[in-house]
């Protein structure tokens, strides 16, 4: 009876004993314990966007996991060796690779569930917060692969270097592997190599990834691939091993000859032939793919063998929008959690300068990568409308990490729509620095709609940069003789006076 | 015959550990007495399928083990208890018992019976659900042979299988060889000659690899007599054979 015709009943009571045996549940405590202050903590800071949220997959929950299942793996492929049982299961009629496969099995069961547990508790977590869309599957089967090939990397190692140190060596070995790896995917670029890109680990994607655009699979599919194809290798590797350590044992040339004179079954060999070389060559034609990456217009990466052009189509979707005080302010419905507090800012300033030429009658959020570039906050069309992205608001980057309250979150927003209001269009893409009589009527407006300025007024003129201490002061003078006229005032000057603002012919000294 | 051996050799670079040993056997206890580095392991290990000769043939119950296919029948009908029992600490007495059942491919419907009855006869019920880390030495040796015989092997092979058993646990484990070799090939390797003596239908004596002695405990006992070393009659005979084959 070969390997193939084993039967499978056997087999399943086979798996039970390596299943109920296993080392991994002793330590699933401490892994859940890594992937609550990890995993779940890290992507509890993100907005509850779904691609945003499963990028922790990759650069968190891998990490932990590959460790954890490397050296499980490499502590169960090592017990043979370990407790001295090479002759005992050596006298037994069943193959080493079926014996072998029933452990490895055993053990990438408990991994496999472990992680789909935490994808769960994850995706759950996430389901439970977000406003539009659904779990992606492909961070979490690649997170999957990376999970098995893994495992089948530290078995393999500990079934031909079984020893006590050997699981603990590997689950080094995999955490200094997978940082080389994260660090090099994140300084990718398209000048450089690509092939880090094959490591499942990869930069944090922009905050709507995934809700304009699709996600193209290019990538997962090739990451898929590659560590797909070094998993096949290796458990072909795994069927050869007898055969190898034979071998490998037989040493001088007499034995060497009778190691090869005892024959083994061919059908298994030639079987595990077939699996390491059609391993080697998915990875080797997953690591060529990645080679053509490039970037794609929306933020991600794309392989034009892998492509389909359909991913590159705007996800059709039904803005979602809010007109308190007739200032409409729209927001993808992935993030319309914060669409009452967009409009919280955005109402009272749009109501101050209501009239004025150029005001914007509504904002609308956009997406942040467009045609491969970041899109900058900025006014445009008639009727004007305010156009921002959730990653780029006027000054602010990355608006929903590391802002510090939820006042200098609005005033963010405030200046953002003011600096496009006041700028005018602008020639270079990013926030211009404002003059100093267009910095004094924003601090004014700001003021006017008790935002604390973030610019000159605040002290903060690390984005203007060029402003001297006797600047500011005079700014700050002209701010409070325009801050101290009635409203009606400032709107009528600002009305006649907005043009030469904008074009920057206004002086601080000609501010009323 | 289940054991054919003709002019066995095995070296371990230039140490010959077994060096032209033949053999033949049928069914009964045969015990294989010999001091330490005698070359009673390897030949067991070479019996076992696991070690190849280096040179030499062997056929075990009537197949010849070079072969892929045979050498998988004969490991179906084998028995093999290894000097140094490997045991997995986590697993319980049924439990690992059982593993080696499906190891050796017996009908998926016929282990729990064969599993329930190999530990029954090693005496191990009361212990059957009890973890392998928590059992003694002695205890351990008689999970080793329960794992042995589960299969109702037609060769089995012990390798010390009376080391740390009490005496009364020898006493049982003797009267099982001889049971069990009213219908099968049992080798049993020991330095315990009184386990040759009340077991044993034959034995053999090696040295530095060789066969030195082969015959029946009383041909032993007989080649004692008149030689003043060793306490017991068998031991006499033991040492007298030893003795003169290293003149």
């Amino acid at each position: 009876m070969s390997v193939m015709s084993v039967p499978l009943q056997a087999s399943a009571r086979a798996l039970r004993l390596e299943f109920k045996r296993n080392a991994v549940p002793y330590l699933l405590p401490l892994l859940a314990a890594v992937f609550y202050f990890d995993a779940l903590r890290t992507a509890d800071g993100f907005p509850p966007v779904w691609t945003l949220r499963a990028s922790v997959i990759g650069n968190h929950m891998l990490y932990a996991y590959s460790a954890f299942a490397g050296g499980l793996a490499a502590w169960a492929g090592s017990r043979e060796g370990r407790r001295k049982t090479v002759d005992l299961v050596a006298a037994a009629p069943r193959a080493a690779w079926a014996r072998l496969s029933v452990a490895l099995a055993g053990t990438l069961c408990w991994l496999l569930l472990a992680f789909v547990a935490g994808v769960a508790v994850l995706y759950i977590h996430t389901a439970l917060q977000a406003t539009w869309g659904g779990p992606p599957l492909w961070p979490a089967f690649v997170g999957a692969v990376g999970v098995i090939v893994v495992t089948v990397i530290g078995f393999t190692a500990g079934v031909f270097f079984p020893g006590r140190f050997t699981a603990p060596l590997v689950a080094i070995g995999v955490l200094v592997l997978s940082d080389i790896g994260f660090r090099e995917a994140l300084s990718v670029t398209a000048s450089s190599g690509t092939y880090a890109l094959l490591s499942p680990a990869t930069s944090l994607p922009v905050i709507d990834a995934g809700v304009y655009y699709h996600v193209a699979p290019d990538l997962s599919i090739t990451q898929v691939m590659f560590m797909g194809g070094i998993a096949v290798a290796l458990y072909g590797v795994l069927g050869l091993a007898p055969r190898l350590r034979e071998l490998a044992w037989a040493g001088g040339r007499p034995s060497l000859r009778a190691a090869l004179a005892r024959g083994t079954d061919r059908l298994p060999n030639a079987v595990a032939v077939l699996l390491v070389a059609c391993g080697v060559a998915a990875s080797w034609t997953a690591f060529a793919l990645a080679g053509t990456a490039k970037p794609d217009a929306v933020g991600g990466w794309q392989i034009p063998a892998l492509h389909s052009a359909a991913t590159d189509r705007p996800v059709p979707v039904t803005m979602h929008c809010r007109s308190g005080s007739g200032f409409q302010v729209c927001v993808h419905p992935a993030f319309s959690f914060y669409l009452h507090d967009v409009a919280a800012a955005l109402d009272p300033l749009a109501a101050e300068i209501a009239g004025l030429p150029g005001a914007p009658r509504r904002a609308e959020e956009v997406a942040s990568v467009s045609g491969g570039n970041e899109v900058q906050s900025g006014i445009s069309g008639n009727p004007p409308v305010f156009e921002f992205s959730a990653d780029y608001v006027g000054p602010m980057f990355g608006a929903f990490f590391g802002i510090p309250n939820a006042a200098a979150w609005r005033a963010g927003f405030r200046e953002g729509l003011l600096n496009a209001f006041i700028e005018g269009p602008s020639q270079h893409p990013g926030p211009v620095p404002l003059d100093p009589a267009q910095q004094a009527v924003e601090d004014v407006l700001l003021t006017a709609v008790g935002s604390q300025p973030l610019g000159a007024s605040s002290g903060q003129t690390a984005v203007n940069g060029k402003l001297t201490a006797a600047t500011l002061a005079n700014i700050n003078a002209a701010a409070r003789r325009f801050a101290a006229l009635p409203a009606s005032a400032r709107h009528a000057w600002l009305a006649a006076h907005l043009a030469a603002l904008r074009a920057g012919t206004v002086t601080l000294a000609q501010i009323p | 015959m289940n054991v054919a051996l003709t002019e066995i050799h095995r070296s371990f670079g230039k140490n010959k550990a077994v060096d032209d040993v033949s053999l033949e056997l049928g069914t009964g206890v045969f015990g294989l007495l010999g001091p330490n580095g005698a070359g009673k392991t390897s030949l067991l290990r070479m019996l076992a399928t696991v070690l190849p000769p280096t040179s030499g043939k062997i056929r075990l119950l009537d197949r010849d083990p070079r072969r892929p296919a045979a050498r998988r029948e004969i490991r179906q009908r084998l028995g093999y208890l290894p000097q140094n029992l490997g045991y997995y600490p986590s697993f319980t007495v049924v439990e690992f018992v059982e593993y080696f059942a499906l190891l050796k491919q017996m009908p998926s419907s016929a282990v729990p019976k064969a599993v329930a009855q190999a530990v029954e006869r090693l005496d191990l019920g009361a212990k059957a659900k009890a973890r392998l880390r928590t059992l003694s030495g002695g205890m351990l040796r008689r999970v080793g042979i329960a794992q042995a015989i589960v299969n109702d092997p037609d060769l089995l092979l012990l390798d010390e299988p009376t080391a740390g058993l009490d005496p009364e646990q020898r006493v049982q484990l003797r009267a099982l060889m001889r049971s069990l070799g009213e219908s099968a090939t049992v080798i049993v390797s020991t330095h315990l000659v009184e386990d040759v003596g009340a077991a044993c239908s034959e034995v053999a004596l090696m040295s530095a690899g060789k066969i030195v002695f082969r015959g029946t405990s009383a041909d032993l006992t007989a080649r004692g007599e008149g030689h003043g070393v060793g306490d017991a009659p068998l031991e006499r005979g033991y040492s007298a054979v030893l003795a003169e084959a290293r003149s």
